[in-house]
């Protein structure tokens, strides 16, 4: 049993690598736009399915297929600050969330017109790891690793380049920024569609997880909400930490008790959190 | 805000519609008409109820909550225990008051506010999704479970016609509509509208922040945990999908705003929009494609939501001060 519980905290860690990207997608567009994404998950649908058609039935190799996908998923972005997020900047609040909300149910029911509400997964046999008495999915393993270095590289990026200096600034303050001559709603168009190469990106590796199905971004809207709001919104080292808290602590009560026990603990954390901590393990409090 | 229906016409016009609201079965139309009507009383009664505490800022995303403890208990109860759903519906509805309690004092009492307020009712409502569908022994999971059947038993809140409902329904849709009134007449919703505007400004003036945030949202709560029991009653089927979850909690809002959450017939003028948009769409694409019908939906709402910022009455209202204004200003 305790080994079992083990091997289940294993895995939880090689997901949470992939959830740290997909929250800190979610977290870069808060922190930025100051908008929650509410059709995040969706996305990595969209961009699951992209990847199946291009490899099962235009017959693209795998890797291309998932680079096709990610500047796909780019533009989808660029067309969500476009036409939705751009037209709402100055709307209320809770506008902006119910819009982003109404794409869930545009991009749910598209999927389900184009594909259907069959599972589809493309076949792929990546082998099982046997380390002492433990067992790891390579896929899951491939994964991890992969999401490490796209973190990785989305670092350089926020603190090495002009460009992730603008995102940075205007996460901090967009009034000041705007004195400093960087135009915030070009910095948005980035955000968005970086937020939406990275939903690429985690669509490519969960390909050789998971099977889709038009209602399989949900629950990964969720759960990145909820790594989100545990590490403090807007806080990417705090995301990055609680992405692996609740990697293991889903999947080990998944084995303990069932799936959706676990949902159901994964949704009292995050409302403890927000009782009792609502900066997050790591945020200051600025509101 | 005064709205133009409170111009000396205002009476008389709402004397007019309520009567046709009242003879229109009479004139036996259809009975889908009749069906399509009460669903938008039903859902009118609860975006009313959703806007009471909307209107001051305090933006649920939960309310799916609410609908389904109220519902799933009484349910429960009449098919376990053969509890009449008259009575069953104050014990559901004291359900949903109590988990508006709970929350609503965690939340206030630790200042909880706005954005984070609204994710918090959000996972709420999620999370009674899940724990009716993990009690999967009692509830039927996710594919629900359907009331026993008594045929015509008024006093179990079961009717052989459709036009109970719809009297029903109309009758707690006034009742709400009338509440409203009492909470504008009252100090409660000076205190709540200051609290919305500026909530430190507030408590220094000496109001009772937590009390009054306390109070409006267990009224909501309890008006909306009892229209789950009247939805639930007139579809006779139990499903934590259309009942709990995301997808019914953010529904509620969508139509409150859409209508504007700010005026008395707001909410209900959206519902009515939102509920014959979603027929008339689902009449013309839905038999072909399944799913289309949602997409054009889908899209339908963003737009709205895009050009009408303060939802369609609220916008009329806009035009009609603004063409008042100017008319004053010329004369």
């Amino acid at each position: 049993m305790f080994e079992q519980i083990l091997n289940a905290a294993i895995n939880g860690i090689l997901l949470g690598g992939v959830l740290a990207l997909l929250a800190f997608g979610l977290n870069l567009i808060f922190g930025v736009v100051k908008i929650i994404h509410m059709a995040y998950g969706q996305f990595v649908m969209l961009g699951l399915y992209l990847i199946y058609v291009l490899t099962m039935q235009v017959h693209l190799p795998l890797v291309l297929s998932a680079l096709i996908a990610v500047f796909a998923m780019a533009i989808l972005g660029l067309l969500t600050q476009l036409l939705v997020i751009g037209p709402l900047l100055e709307a209320p609040r809770l506008n902006q969330l119910l819009a982003l909300a109404g794409l869930i149910i545009v991009f749910e029911n598209l999927a389900m017109v184009i594909w259907g509400a069959d599972y589809r997964g493309i076949p792929l046999y990546l082998p099982i790891l046997k380390i002492g008495n433990f067992f790891i999915r390579g896929s899951c393993l491939f994964a991890f690793l992969g999401a490490l270095i796209t973190l990785g590289l989305l670092y350089l990026f926020l603190n090495k380049t002009y460009i992730g200096l603008a995102i940075r600034a205007t996460a901090q303050d967009t009034e000041i920024v705007k004195l400093m001559g960087v135009n915030s709603r070009s910095v948005y168009f980035i955000t968005l569609a970086a937020g939406g190469a990275l939903t690429g990106i985690v669509a490519a590796f969960f390909t050789p997880i998971y099977t889709v199905h038009p209602h399989f971004g949900s629950s990964f809207t969720i759960m990145a909400f909820i790594i989100v709001v545990l590490g403090g919104m807007g806080n990417l080292l705090g995301g990055f930490i609680s992405a692996f808290i609740i990697g293991v602590v889903t999947s080990v009560s998944a084995v303990l008790t069932t799936t959706e026990i676990a949902d159901i603990i994964a949704l009292l954390i995050f409302i403890l959190v927000m009782l009792v901590r609502p900066q997050g393990l790591l945020g200051t409090r600025g509101i | 805000m005064r709205s133009p229906l409170n111009i000396k016409r205002g009476p008389i016009l709402l004397t007019v519609i309520l009567g046709c609201l009242i003879l229109f079965p009479v004139f036996s139309p259809s009975p889908y008409l009749i069906h399509i009507i009460t669903l938008i009383f039903i859902w009118s009664y609860v975006s009313t109820a959703w806007s009471y505490m909307g209107r001051f800022g305090l933006v649920s995303l939960g309310h799916g909550a609410f609908l389904g403890t109220g519902a799933y208990i009484t349910a429960l109860l009449f098919n376990f225990f053969n509890l009449s759903p008259w009575i069953g519906m104050l014990i559901g509805a004291s359900g949903a008051v109590f988990l508006a309690a709970v929350l609503g004092y965690a939340c206030f009492r630790s200042g909880i506010i706005g954005d984070y307020f609204a994710l918090v009712t959000l996972a709420v409502g999620e999370l009674v999704a899940l724990s009716i569908i993990a009690m999967r022994e009692i509830t039927g999971g996710s594919l629900g479970f359907t009331l026993r059947s008594l045929g015509n038993s008024p006093l179990y809140f079961q009717f052989g016609s459709k036009v109970y409902f719809y009297y029903i329904s109309l009758l707690f849709l006034l009742f709400a509509l009338y509440l409203w009134k009492r909470i504008d007449k009252s100090k409660m919703q000076k205190a709540l509208k200051a609290i919305g505007e500026d909530e430190v400004a507030a408590s220094s003036v000496g109001i009772n922040i937590i009390r009054h945030k306390m109070a409006i949202f267990i009224i909501s709560a309890f008006l909306t945990g009892i229209g789950g029991v009247l939805y639930a009653q007139y579809i006779t089927y139990l499903n934590p999908h259309t009942l709990s979850g995301v997808t019914v909690s953010l529904a509620i809002p969508f139509k409150a705003i859409l209508g504007g959450m700010f005026n008395i017939w707001g909410p209900a003028i959206g519902t009515a929009m939102i509920v014959s948009l979603e027929e008339y769409i689902r009449v013309s694409y839905g038999t072909k494609f399944v799913g289309v019908s949602e997409v054009v939906y889908g899209i339908a709402l963003i737009t709205l939501i895009i050009f009408l910022p303060k939802g369609l009455y609220g916008t009329v209202l806009e035009i009609f001060h603004k063409r008042q204004r100017s008319a004053e200003t010329i004369t």
